[in-house]
């Protein structure tokens, strides 16, 4: 499922990049059509994100076109330009401005130049002693930074070869006690001519450094994946990756969280493994059927049970009938606090407390198991269809709506889930109630729609095309109010 | 890389030997085998401070990769300090970890650690037990360190009241410096002490 998942967001990724295609950034022109092109396109999804996955080549030709770019307008050496720009988070217009106000200050706070500005250096003698290996060189041999301190060629070589080694690659100093000072990648790179094995791991590891200190490109996530991404847009916005498809959210690099954020999704999974002992004893994987009281294992995703033995239809949320959630009012997401919980003791406030994250807890949890269940139901899908198929009734084609429903499903069931967070640290209030509203009905509609696919050969397909586009609407009509991003 | 290290520390042993601070008698460097990867340090407690009048033992091992990676050293003379693990002789300092440069030298390592003995830095300690009682009774603190200086630094008696207090666990069947331990750790206070012990 998640294969189909990320094929279908690939589509639409490939519809921004056609976009991106005509977006010249030396263009006026263009550039205002496509301005006017990416509100439009917000207006329908909250969710569009403008992005590209680029290869470590196109980086290293991304972040050098910036370096020159630096080194031209301030007209400094290009070392210089990268050591500045990796200083500042990659933000050319505040290197720019420090510098034309203050070159001395920003230069030391970078730490290009030492607080303290060297005395004169001067070469009487032929020779002289390196106080690192006590050796006499010529001075023909003898190196140094912007602090002056000496240190003859072959200690230099071996103290970036020791740092490399250690995983040191933009922050080896010099090597005189107490000295700030930096070594720039040029002076690094001559040290390591002929070492070409840690040459090459210092390079690898610098560029590692440029990307993580430039909030506009994110590694992959992904095993083994190489890829990077690549956004103008520095916000919480979901990512595919073009090469190994895991989907991610581009601000903070893990698992998309909409309509949550960055900081409270991380409040919240943190919580969720402190509290999990706790939380899992009480959510069992089993329920009895409210009617017959017959033991029920969800093997599905889908929240509308029926009893296998008694036909009756319940919620796996709430164990109310199901009769209540379909056609009226779905409420079983909202969390109903208990409005003299101020009068009561420590103790009672303790355990509404732990009731109210279960409450949240117990959605957030279920989301996600019927996620998986879900997938598993996808499979023995795939099977039938396949049956079908050979026995000739249709061709594949003819089934392929039913995996695009089960993908938009997929797609609904997972905002659902985080919608769950959101809900758990919003402040009670009108905006709360909207939120609790429009997440009752987008799982309302959720269900209804897992129930379908489920049954889906004795679903009719304008009915079940129908009940996806309800869903999806939901869907978007929730981002577009609380996406905050 | 094994040539410049044997070289520096050959070099740095006969700084060391001729320095000022052999003439005083406050630093000495013994070597312990004949390839210089592993010596012997003292440095003299600190005038003005619970260590004065002590002889503080340290080993120094010298890393391969010496002088680009700081030399690996630890007090082997037991010693009670907020930066100091009492049980191992661990030491916490910088110039030991990141803040090494390859132009530091033994000489500014054993000065550094004796700079170390007259201003702790309980804020960053390696020792908890030691640290806590650093912050909340300075007396207490002095007391003991003074204390462990003449049961193992050889430093001057002070306080026989203490020494007393140890005989008594020790008559019970105690180990002496299981006994110290636990007496320091709990404010010589006997009873607590006796009632870790035997618990």
């Amino acid at each position: 499922m998640e294969e189909m998942a990320a094929s279908q967001e690939n589509d639409s990724e490939m519809d921004c990049s056609d976009n991106e295609d005509c977006y010249d950034y030396n263009d006026y022109y263009n550039d205002e059509d496509s301005d006017v092109e990416h509100i439009d396109l917000l207006k329908i999804d909250p969710e569009y994100f403008e992005y590209k996955c680029l290869s470590e080549e196109e980086i290293e030709r991304l972040l050098n076109e910036t370096v020159e770019d630096l080194s031209n307008r301030l007209r400094i050496s290009l070392s210089l330009a990268k050591v500045l720009l990796h200083s500042h988070y990659w933000n050319s217009n505040e290197v720019i401005v420090k510098y034309e106000e203050n070159p001395q200050q920003t230069l030391i706070s970078s730490r290009i130049d030492p607080p303290v500005p060297p005395r004169n250096i001067i070469f009487t003698p032929t020779h002289m002693t390196c106080p690192v290996c006590v050796t006499l060189h010529h001075v023909d041999r003898f190196f140094y930074l912007s602090c002056a301190h000496m240190f003859c060629k072959d200690c230099w070589t071996m103290h970036f070869e020791v740092q490399v080694n250690q995983g040191i690659s933009t922050a080896i100093s010099c090597m005189a006690r107490d000295c700030v000072v930096l070594a720039p990648e040029d002076f690094v790179l001559k040290h390591l001519q002929h070492k070409t094995s840690i040459r090459e791991k210092y390079q690898h590891f610098t560029f590692q450094d440029y990307v993580k200190s430039h909030p506009e490109l994110r590694f992959c996530p992904g095993p083994n994946c190489s890829v990077i991404v690549h956004s103008n847009e520095i916000k919480a916005k979901r990512v595919v990756c073009d090469q190994c498809k895991t989907i991610f959210c581009f601000r903070c690099g893990c698992d998309y969280h909409a309509p949550t954020d960055c900081q409270v999704i991380k409040k919240w999974l943190t919580k969720c493994a402190d509290d999990s002992e706790t939380a899992n004893y009480i959510s069992a994987h089993t329920k009895d059927c409210p009617k017959c009281h017959i033991c029920i294992e969800k093997n599905g995703g889908c929240n509308h049970m029926q009893c296998y033995n008694c036909k009756h239809d319940f919620c796996w949320m709430c164990l109310g009938d199901w009769k209540s959630h379909g056609s009226e009012y779905y409420e079983c997401s909202r969390y109903r606090e208990n409005p003299n919980i101020a009068h009561e003791s420590v103790h009672a406030q303790a355990r509404e407390a732990l009731k109210k994250y279960l409450h949240y807890y117990e959605r957030w949890e279920n989301h996600s198991k019927s996620l998986k269940l879900e997938e598993q139901t996808l499979g023995k899908l795939r099977a039938r269809i396949n049956e079908k198929v050979m026995s000739g009734l249709g061709t594949w084609i003819d089934w392929q709506y039913l995996f695009t429903a089960a993908n938009l499903l997929a797609k609904c069931r997972y905002t659902l889930q985080y919608t769950y967070p959101f809900a758990y640290y919003m402040d009670a209030g009108p905006r709360k109630e909207l939120f609790e509203y429009q997440q009752a009905q987008l799982e309302a509609e959720i269900e209804n729609l897992s129930w379908k696919i489920e049954r889906a050969e004795t679903t009719d397909r304008g009915d079940l095309e129908n009940q996806m586009d309800i869903a999806e609407k939901r869907r978007t009509t929730l981002l577009k109010d609380f996406l905050d991003v | 890389m094994a040539n410049i290290a044997a070289q520096r520390i050959k070099r740095e042993f006969k700084e060391v030997i001729k320095s000022e601070e052999v003439a005083k008698c406050a630093i000495k460097l013994e070597l312990v085998d004949n390839n210089y990867t592993e010596l012997k340090g003292e440095i003299a407690g600190p005038p003005d401070t619970p260590y004065e009048g002590g002889n503080f033992v340290l080993e120094i091992k010298v890393p391969e990769t010496y002088p680009f990676n700081p030399p690996k050293v630890r007090f082997i003379t037991k010693i009670w300090h907020p930066n100091i693990s009492s049980v191992t002789g661990a030491i916490c300092l910088d110039i030991l970890k990141d803040q090494w440069a390859a132009a530091m030298t033994l000489r500014t390592v054993l000065l550094s650690l004796q700079a170390l003995l007259s201003a702790a830095e309980p804020d960053d300690p390696q020792d908890a037990v030691v640290a806590r009682q650093y912050k909340e009774n300075l007396d207490m603190f002095k007391l003991t360190a003074r204390h462990w200086t003449n049961a193992y630094a050889g430093g001057p008696s002070v306080n026989s009241e203490c020494d007393d207090k140890i005989k008594r666990l020790v008559d019970m069947g105690i180990e002496e410096h299981q006994a110290r331990v636990a007496l320091s750790s709990y404010n010589w206070d006997l009873e607590r002490a006796t009632e870790q012990l035997f618990s």
